[in-house]
């Protein structure tokens, strides 16, 4: 395995788990802050939706995603038409597994975050006459930031690692869906055990490095 | 006008309570649960649970989300945003509703919180939040305060620094107020009108002076009797101190306190009038004071001696044993000893 393959995919891989955590942001933030504060019946129907792929096997989710995204289906429809060409196979559908695979780590610290900050503080900035938004924006999000960079980071690191959907959904094309994941299982399967190795120590490497920055980052913000 | 008709039940506590006021200075006073809280914090709009009306200062706020209400609301935990600095924290208040902002600079200055501007507010002590929190809500331009127990976390000695700056708010800032306590003394010092709460109900209303000293609605107000509140005039100042004469012309040297004004009215708590059988001599005291004492009544273990000196009425809170030992009869000459900075200004 050449320099470039074993920098293609990695690269490849970054650039999937951004992209995903990217498109996830503020749908998953703004979930958080419905779970954290709505009160309505069959909230915890929705909060075990949502929480679903977290509990199922990888590979459901992929079946599900796999019907979901194909032609004959509205939301495959509609993606063929924005992307100019058929979403499966594509690093399109490796980002859309990774999303919907990390969604819910990033769901839960920001629930979490959101939940941790007290009414008063919102409340006491409405007296002052602020405005929802700021309140939002300069009260509420900042005091949750930390958790919702916890989430964010997990969710980052469980889309690196996707498998199961990924699988499914985006096959395994060298050069355009193979990340490190698939690429590792694929040189397994082959008998190529020293290129798995390197990978798997490009994985270990990778999920240092940004745990590495999280922390420093966090620590950061600590108060 | 300021008034409030407000009606709620939950856990088994149910308010219902109507009251109206002009006093720029009020207060709610109650024991704990009796939901003083919890009007105050309807007045603020922050209770949906709690219905009826709310006016004030003629205007009708019931209809108003907490947002539109310009009320400053400083609750009782201070409630500052954690992870701003204290000046953040004002620039918060002072730029929150369009319009031109406010200065943070007389509040910062009068609380005292110059040096602790740049401190983030879970590095202060509670009574620096609480000053902090108070500031804040100056810097949002208010047309009312709503204090919740502002000076509960002050300790004493910043108390009687902080008690004129709260005191000369309505005079100085044009902004009433309505604050919440459970300590007749704060409330006789801070308002000119208390409305009495007890278990959601209105029970009283009216000037502390009035209500206190004479209602048998609360046996904590027993205790009240105990404390000495006089009407006074400045007569002299002098470096560090000034001279002030009740109605009765009774004469007290009192110390001043830089840069607030002159008290109206002042309060000597019971246990810190001393009381002597003959003249004393040689003390630091300013205030010696001839009387007659009047009764003795056991109070909660001890004793308060009621005496008359300089045509006014003076409670001392001593020990049974004191008491005792000096051999204290009713109808016999004491001599009152008060430091200068035992008398405290109140409102």
């Amino acid at each position: 395995m050449s320099a470039a393959d074993l920098a293609g995919i990695t690269l490849l891989t970054l650039r999937v788990g951004l992209v995903a955590t990217l498109l996830i942001l503020v749908p998953g933030v703004a979930t958080g802050w419905v779970l954290a504060r709505a009160r309505f019946p069959g909230l915890s129907l929705v909060r075990a939706t949502i929480l679903l792929p977290m509990v199922l096997p990888p590979v459901a989710v992929g079946l599900f995603l796999l019907e979901l995204l194909a032609r004959s289906f509205p939301v495959g429809a509609a993606l063929q038409r924005l992307l100019g060409e058929p979403v499966l196979l594509t690093w399109w559908a490796a980002v859309i597994a990774s999303a919907v695979m990390s969604f819910p780590l990033l769901v839960l610290g920001a629930e979490q975050g959101f939940a941790a900050v007290p009414r008063r503080l919102e409340q006491v900035a409405a007296t002052l006459g602020a405005s929802r938004a700021r309140i939002f924006l300069r009260v509420t999000l900042p005091l949750a930031a930390r958790a919702i960079l916890y989430g964010l980071v997990f969710a980052f690191a469980r889309g690196l690692g996707e498998f199961g959907a990924t699988t499914l959904v985006a096959g395994r094309i060298p050069g355009k869906t193979e990340t490190l994941a698939l690429a590792i299982y694929g040189r397994i399967e082959e008998f190529r055990d020293r290129d798995a190795a390197l990978l798997s120590l490009i994985s270990v490497l990778l999920a240092f490095s940004i745990t590495a920055l999280a922390e420093t980052c966090l620590r950061g913000r600590r108060r | 006008m300021n008034a409030f008709d407000l009606r709620a039940r939950y856990g088994g506590f149910s308010l219902e309570a109507a009251a109206s006021w002009d006093a720029p200075a009020a207060a709610l006073f109650g024991a704990s649960g009796s939901g003083k809280t919890t009007i105050l914090e309807a007045l603020a709009g922050l209770r949906p649970e709690v219905a009826g009306a709310v006016q004030l200062r003629g205007r009708r706020l019931d209809d108003r989300p907490a947002r539109e209400r310009r009320v400053g609301w400083v609750p009782q935990d201070a409630s500052l945003f954690p992870h701003l600095t204290v000046r953040q924290n004002l620039e918060f208040a002072a730029t929150a509703r369009p319009g031109a902002p406010r200065g943070i600079d007389d509040a910062t200055e009068a609380l005292e919180l110059g040096p602790l501007l740049d401190r983030r507010a879970s590095a202060l002590s509670g009574g620096e939040r609480q000053r902090a929190a108070l500031a804040r809500a100056l810097a949002s331009r208010p047309d009312f305060l709503l204090l919740d127990e502002p000076l509960a976390s002050i300790d004493r000695p910043l108390r009687v620094r902080v008690l004129p700056f709260l005191q000369a708010i309505p005079a100085c800032l044009g902004i009433p107020f309505l604050l919440v306590s459970h300590d007749p003394l704060e409330v006789q010092a801070l308002a000119t009108h208390a409305i009495v709460l007890e278990r959601g109900r209105v029970v009283a209303s009216g000037s502390p002076r009035s209500l206190f000293p004479s209602a048998a609605l609360f046996g904590s107000l027993d205790a009240l009797q105990a404390e000495n509140v006089f009407e006074v005039a400045v007569v002299d100042t002098h470096p560090g101190g000034l001279r002030v004469r009740t109605p009765a012309g009774l004469e007290l040297e009192m110390a001043a306190l830089a840069g607030f004004p002159a008290p109206r009215r002042v309060a000597v708590r019971a246990e810190e009038v001393l009381l002597a059988t003959r003249p004393p001599e040689g003390l630091s005291a300013q205030n010696v004071l001839a009387g007659v004492l009047e009764a003795l009544e056991p109070h909660e273990g001890q004793v308060l001696a009621r005496v008359r000196s300089g045509g006014e009425r003076w409670t001392a809170r001593v020990t049974a044993r004191a008491a005792e030992r000096l051999g204290l009869a009713p109808g016999g000459p004491v001599y009152l000893v008060i430091k200068a900075h035992a008398i405290l200004p109140a409102a």
